[in-house]
Order: C-alpha cells, then sequence, then structure tokens
C-alpha cells in the first residue's frame, strides 16, 4: 500500500505541473490542451462510442498478434532450447530477424501483406515474438542440471526429465516471457494501426494529429498507458495465481 | 548385495578414485568418512549412474535392484508441494498411493507441512522432503552424500534419529558419505575411511542404536579415525 502511494506521487505531481503550466498559459492551448479539455475530450469520445470503439479493435488486435506469438515462439524456444542441431538450424536467421526493428519490415509487410488486418498482425507478432522466444530458449536452457540430475537418480526417461522437469522450471522464464510479449505488443500498436488503419487507437491517435487535435492525442496516449498497465497487473496477478511457487517468499520459514 | 569390482575413476588422467573392490551387504548401514576431495562424493556418484567409471564394474546381485540416492543439497522441485515433492518420485509411473504417502509424511514430521513450497521450508525440513522422496522412489539401497551437512547441531542430531528410526523401520541398505567422523561413527554399522581416493581402512562397529556421542566407545572409535584420517593427509 506504500509502494502505492509512493508510486502515486510523481503522476500527481506531472498532473499538478501541467495544470500550472496551462493554467498560467506558458503554452499555446494548440501545443498543449489543459488537463480539464482533455479530460472534456476524453468524456466527449467515450459518450460518442468512438473511444471504446477504437479501443476493443486495438485491443483484439493485440491480443490476436500476442497469441500468435505466444503459438510461434513458445514451440520453437522449447526445440531450441532443448535440441541444438535444430538451434544450429535457426539460430542465425533468428538472431538477423531479431535485429531488424519491426516498423523497418512494414513497406515490405504492406506488399506482401496487404494494408488489411494481416499487415497489424505481422507487425504485432514480430514486435512480440522476440521476447518470448528468447525467454522460453533460455528457461529451458539454463534448466538447473542438479534438478535433471534428480531425474536421472530416479530413473526418468527423456521425455519424463522434459514434461517433470525441464518445462515447469522453464514456467518461470516463460511467465517473465509472456508478460514481456504482452507489452511489446501493446508497444508496436501505434506501428501497427499506422499502416492504413480506420479504426484504432492508434488511428485515433493519427488522425487526432491530422485534425491538429492534441487533447484527444493526450487520451489516446492516455489510454495506450493507463490499460496498458492495467493488463499488465491483470495478467500478473493471473499468473501468480497459476504459478503459486513464483510469489514473494513473504511467509518464508526462519 | 552390491559388489564394487575395481571401480575407478580419473579426470583428465588425475585420479578422483583408485580401484576399490567392496561389498555392501543387505540391510547394512555403511558410513564413508573421509576429507573433502578424497573421492568419496565419486564413489557415490559412480554406484548411483550418475558418472560412468574409467574401469570396474558395479553389481547387484540377490534382491536389491534399485539405488536412489539423497543429495547434498535437498534439490527439491521449487513449483511442488512438499507432498508433491515426495511423490514426485514417481512421475515416470505415476501409482498414486496416498496412504503411503500420508504414513511417510508422518513419519518424516512433516504432515503440517505437506501443502508449502519449498521456498517455504526450512533447510532442516527441505531435507527431510528430499529423503521423503527418495523413500517414496522405493530404493533397495539408499545413497546419502553428506545430507546433513548444512545443518545445525540440532537438526542434525534430530535428522539422524529419524534416519536410524527409518533404517530400523525398512532395513535398506544405506551407504552414506560424510565428513564428520562422529557422525559416521554414531549411525554406522560399518565405517570406511577414505584418504587420497582410495579405502584406508574398514572398521566394524556393533554398538547398540541409538548411539550417544558421549560413550567411551564412540569417542575411542572416533579418536582412531581421526588420527588414521591425519596420518593419512601427513603422509
Amino acid at each position: 500500500m506504500r509502494a502505492f502511494k509512493n508510486g502515486l506521487l510523481l503522476p500527481l505531481g506531472l498532473l499538478l505541473f501541467w495544470y500550472l503550466v496551462t493554467a498560467l498559459h506558458l503554452f499555446s492551448p494548440y501545443l498543449l490542451p489543459s488537463p480539464g479539455t482533455t479530460l472534456q475530450s476524453l468524456g466527449e469520445l467515450c459518450a460518442s462510442g468512438a473511444l471504446p470503439h477504437h479501443l476493443a479493435i486495438s485491443l483484439e488486435r493485440v491480443f490476436s498478434g500476442f497469441l500468435l506469438s505466444c503459438l510461434a515462439a513458445i514451440p520453437l524456444g522449447i526445440l531450441c532450447g532443448r535440441s541444438r542441431a535444430f538451434e544450429s538450424y535457426c539460430w542465425p536467421l533468428l538472431e538477423f530477424l531479431r535485429h531488424v526493428p519491426p516498423l523497418a519490415c512494414i513497406p515490405l509487410i504492406i506488399l506482401w501483406t496487404g494494408i488489411g488486418e494481416a499487415s497489424k498482425l505481422t507487425i504485432i507478432f514480430l514486435a512480440s515474438f522476440f521476447p518470448l522466444f528468447l525467454n522460453t530458449y533460455s528457461g529451458i536452457r539454463n534448466c538447473d542440471p542438479k534438478l535433471l540430475e534428480v531425474g536421472r537418480s530416479l530413473n526418468f526417461s527423456e521425455s519424463t526429465q522434459v514434461r517433470h522437469i525441464q518445462l515447469p522450471a522453464a514456467l518461470d522464464a516463460i511467465a517473465v516471457g509472456l508478460q514481456l510479449s504482452l507489452g511489446y505488443s501493446w508497444r508496436a500498436l501505434i506501428g501497427a494501426e499506422l499502416i492504413a488503419a480506420s479504426a484504432g487507437i492508434g488511428y485515433l491517435i493519427l488522425d487526432a494529429e491530422q485534425m491538429s487535435r492534441p487533447d484527444i492525442v493526450l487520451v489516446g496516449m492516455l489510454c495506450i498507458g493507463i490499460i496498458g498497465s492495467l493488463i499488465d497487473s491483470i495478467f500478473l496477478n493471473v499468473l501468480n495465481r497459476l504459478l503459486p511457487w513464483r510469489q514473494k517468499a513473504g511467509d518464508a520459514h526462519a | 548385495m552390491l559388489s564394487l569390482s575395481g571401480l575407478s575413476k580419473s579426470y583428465a588422467g588425475k585420479v578422483a578414485l583408485a580401484p576399490a573392490t567392496l561389498t555392501f551387504a543387505d540391510h547394512s548401514f555403511t558410513c564413508i568418512v573421509g576429507k573433502s576431495g578424497c573421492g568419496k562424493t565419486t564413489l557415490l556418484r559412480l554406484i548411483a549412474g550418475l558418472e560412468a567409471p574409467s574401469a570396474g564394474t558395479i553389481a547387484l546381485t540377490g534382491t536389491a535392484r534399485r539405488i536412489g540416492i539423497v543429495f547434498q543439497e535437498p534439490r527439491l522441485m521449487p513449483w511442488l508441494t512438499v507432498a508433491q515433492n515426495i511423490a514426485f518420485a514417481d512421475s515416470a509411473a505415476p501409482h498414486e498411493d496416498p496412504a503411503r504417502l500420508q504414513k511417510l509424511l508422518q513419519q518424516l514430521e512433516l504432515t503440517e507441512a505437506a501443502s508449502l513450497y519449498p521456498r517455504q521450508l526450512s533447510g532442516g525440513m527441505a531435507q527431510r522432503v528430499s529423503l521423503g522422496r527418495t523413500l517414496y522412489y522405493d530404493p533397495d539401497i539408499i545413497l546419502m552424500d553428506e545430507p546433513f551437512s548444512a545443518l545445525d547441531y540440532f537438526t542434525r542430531r534430530s535428522l539422524q534419529l529419524t534416519l536410524l528410526q527409518l533404517y530400523a523401520a525398512t532395513r535398506k541398505t544405506i551407504l552414506f558419505v560424510t565428513h564428520d567422523v562422529e557422525e559416521a561413527v554414531l549411525l554406522g554399522d560399518r565405517v570406511l575411511v577414505m584418504a587420497s581416493g582410495a579405502i584406508q581402512e574398514q572398521i566394524s562397529i556393533n554398538l547398540p542404536q541409538p548411539r550417544q556421542a558421549v560413550q567411551v566407545e564412540i569417542q575411542s572409535l572416533r579418536q582412531r579415525i581421526l588420527v588414521a584420517l591425519s596420518e593419512r593427509s601427513s603422509s
């Protein structure tokens, strides 16, 4: 609770600073609208249903891209982590792709997949794939050899070792990868919605920029930040319930 | 019966275990004592099949078929509770036996901790769970690699007594490696003294359990082993 209170101090300070700067007319409202104007725009966008509409579309894109990432990154991470031969085939290509920013791929993505949903999903997929893949890979590869030795001492077969030791031991790292990957998906949204989008929070921000409505740009940015944090905390909560041993050891024995 | 014949191990030309020929009778409790690096853990790891010998053979004869090991560290699976960690030994071919699990938890005084995770356990409790996992595996021979060395005196003593009770109840063959001479003479019915990768002396102990560290016989055996070990290290 104390940490929560501490965490509120800076945003409240910024809000106050924002209010004072605009109340004293230090900047033109075209450059920095006041918190009141921004709040009013938020209310209007909500009342008209525009904001929920854009949000729903963006969320659908984020989760679809994230899901695709999970389906590809986790199995590939497990395979690379388990098999050095498989890793030797895949690693150079993956290493190359990892260093190419998804935004640099936009022209080719449009050329290959058009300007529909597929191009947006591809951008989100590319942005969220590597954090999850690399965490899954390192979770599998860095499994404590002492735990694997326990399996050997109990006469476990290779497949039993994987199912009962290597995979559960990698769950912590996979969970971190999922969390990072979800964050990256959300961050890639604007990039994805740069591509001829007609809806979504990214589109809302770009459209507002072209209409010279910085208040709506701010509403969009606030939405992305707040909803991103909210999704992250819900996700962490779910993870802690699913993986109870991850919780901090506040109740450890002396 | 477990028989070793000319069993040896070298790492990059350096001898870790000189050829050892030994037998361990069924239901015996043998302690292997020696300083760090004398080859006692290597011997245990070879018997457990965790390392391949450079030469020699290991043979199990009679009814003994299965070998289990309790490591120096508990090596519990952090994602499993105490009860699940014990039953973990069964993961290869699960056949749930709640009654046996409950009995083990009771014998190891872990009933109330059954649903705790390893991070919530003290060192002594974690080592009890580790012992429970090996017992649940139901081996004929239990190898123990300095399992109590990281514990304080009172916890160590309590675990030694638990081990003796379990030994009396199950009569499993035990090979117990330790660097603590007192622990070796308190627990074993035979003590193998190791130095420089070789068995230097074998001492049989025919004293009833539970033994006390203050017993004259225990003191004199302890002294004898300590002298043997210091002679070997100075020669």
